[in-house]
């Protein structure tokens, strides 16, 4: 997958998008939301959506696409090669959330929630399927928070369509089982090239799964931990295993 | 001229930093000297909470930006005139402007403004070539008048904000500042010219620019709106006995919200109690 501008400079958020096919522009369709990367202290954190005319749901099927995390990581590529080599039926649309903007928002003055984060970027990328025209019908969210309440936001937000939150959504509907191996093809991309702003020689890549109860992911935060600055962008500050690591290491700072 | 600060090559010194004695607290203060003397400065420090400087490849640790700023030497010989002036002689200056505890304090007369203002807070008399001189409190007066009207026309040219209620004079105002008078200005350059005199010259300035003295701010508070207890016996404007029937019982809701709801449900073994959250903790390090 090409990751375009977020290769370049990967402080900054980033929208990628397929082109929408003309079918989805004149049938109703139905769109799956998913996320990738909500858990690990490491990377960024990759929102996806697909859709396809309600018409086309059965090819979908055919496509096997099953949720991203029972699959091998050469299988979601293949899988995604298939989404996005079905352009006649079949969009997407991904949006990269930087580390560095994940601790920004956690951390600023007005603390700005992960839930909400994830959210509002749920919702700014259906409103990107409408404004290109979309004929959305259905739409399918894996949930964040409270499945009843997120459904409510979204309903309201977006009246004339059937919104469903579910958990465990990637594995009960194909479309979001198709949105999340688009997001999860995202983020393992984002993170194997991972661009360091920060000059530190040769970079050792030997930091596990990123998740903070990984024993390696621990080891490497610890590595790199400089006593004034932190970390690299690529880590999540907002995490308390950055902050309890940053607060016993690390020279105190006072907001 | 500020470039005599570091122009060293006129005189065969350096710049330096020295202590004296602050004419408003009378505790040390720290000044600097250019070169030769010529000129003083007073050194003043931005100091403000959860500031840091990153300075090259360093962090300093405090954020404070010192400011050296010329100022009238005047200022810290004037006390030591004062001092001698009790006694209400003619006195050579050389022998009045010293300071045990700070022995810089005779520098200051090396300054190039010093003896040619020494006239303005002191009589003089001339004895062959030898020069007297005696503290005089009204020539003394009539010159922090002139400073005072100075700093007005300044507070003027800056656009400050000067007038009772003004809490900070960062705080821009809507308000027009052709609506303060000129008494404002005045109050407000007295308060800036006291901070480089002793208490007693900056009640006689008051009374000089004839500004009344303020009153404290609490007697200039509006009268307390707390309404007064009388002695009548109270009469109810309406029929409140009818809530005193048994039937009219406040009965508790039993209906949770969401929340509580949620909350209800959880699995509270091992949870701390909610008074552990609230013992004294240890004070981090600022």
């Amino acid at each position: 997958m090409e990751l375009g501008p977020f290769e370049t400079d990967n402080a900054v958020n980033c929208r990628l998008t397929s082109q929408i096919p003309d079918v989805c522009q004149t049938e109703d369709c139905c769109l799956g939301i998913d996320e990738a990367g909500r858990g690990p202290v490491l990377g960024p954190m990759v929102y996806g959506i697909c859709f396809c005319p309600i018409s086309k749901k059965d090819k979908l099927k055919e496509l096997k696409v099953a949720d991203s995390k029972t699959l091998t990581e050469t299988e979601r590529e293949n899988l995604f090669e298939k989404l996005d080599g079905a352009k006649s039926y079949i969009g997407w649309a991904l949006q990269i959330l930087s580390p560095n903007t994940i601790s920004t928002s956690m951390l600023q003055r007005t603390k700005y929630n992960l839930n909400s984060l994830s959210h509002d970027t749920a919702i700014g990328l259906v409103q990107y399927a409408l404004d290109r025209g979309v004929q959305l019908k259905e739409v399918f969210v894996d949930t964040v928070g409270p499945a009843d309440r997120y459904e409510d936001k979204l309903s309201k937000l977006f009246p004339g369509i059937k919104v469903t939150v579910r958990p465990k959504a990637d594995s009960l509907f194909p479309i979001v089982s198709a949105a999340s191996i688009c997001a999860k093809v995202a983020r393992d991309c984002a993170v194997k090239g991972w661009n360091f702003a920060e000059d530190l020689g040769e970079v050792d890549t030997n930091y596990g799964s990123g998740y903070p109860n990984d024993p390696k992911t621990k080891a490497w935060l610890l590595k790199y931990l400089d006593p004034v600055f932190g970390y690299p962008q690529f880590v999540r500050f907002s995490w308390s295993t950055a902050q309890t690591l940053m607060d016993s290491k690390g020279v105190t700072v006072h907001w | 001229s500020t470039d005599s600060v570091i122009d060293t090559q006129k005189h065969d010194c350096d710049p330096a930093f020295v202590r004296l004695r602050n004419p408003c607290t009378d505790a040390a203060s720290l000044y600097m000297l250019s070169s030769g003397d010529v000129e003083l400065f007073e050194v003043k420090a931005f100091e403000e909470d959860f500031h840091s400087w990153f300075v090259g490849q360093t962090v300093q640790r405090d954020g404070r930006l010192l400011f050296v700023t010329p100022m009238d030497p005047l200022y810290l010989i004037l006390p030591c005139l004062i001092k001698s002036g009790i006694e209400g002689k003619f006195q050579p200056v050389d022998q009045v402007v010293m300071d045990e505890e700070f022995p810089a304090c005779s520098r200051l007369l090396s300054c190039s403004r010093s003896l040619a203002s020494l006239h303005h807070v002191a009589e003089e008399k001339e004895v062959g070539t030898l020069k007297f001189h005696r503290y005089s409190q009204e020539k003394t007066m009539n010159w922090l008048k002139k400073k005072v009207e100075r700093t007005v026309i300044t507070l003027k040219k800056r656009n400050i904000c000067v007038g009772q209620g003004v809490k900070s004079t960062t705080y821009v105002r809507v308000k027009p500042q052709s609506d303060y008078q000129e008494e404002d200005y005045l109050r407000y350059a007295h308060g800036l010219i006291s901070e480089y005199i002793s208490e007693d010259l900056s009640k006689a300035l008051l009374r000089h620019l004839e500004l009344p003295e303020l009153t404290s701010p609490k007697e200039t508070e509006p009268p307390s709106k707390k309404r007064k207890l009388s002695d009548k016996p109270v009469e109810a404007g309406e029929d409140y006995t009818k809530f005193n029937s048994a039937d009219f019982v406040r009965k508790p809701s039993k209906k949770m919200t969401a929340a509580q709801k949620s909350l209800a449900k959880v699995d509270k073994t091992g949870m701390k109690p909610m008074s552990s959250f609230f013992s004294p903790k240890v004070k981090a390090e600022k």
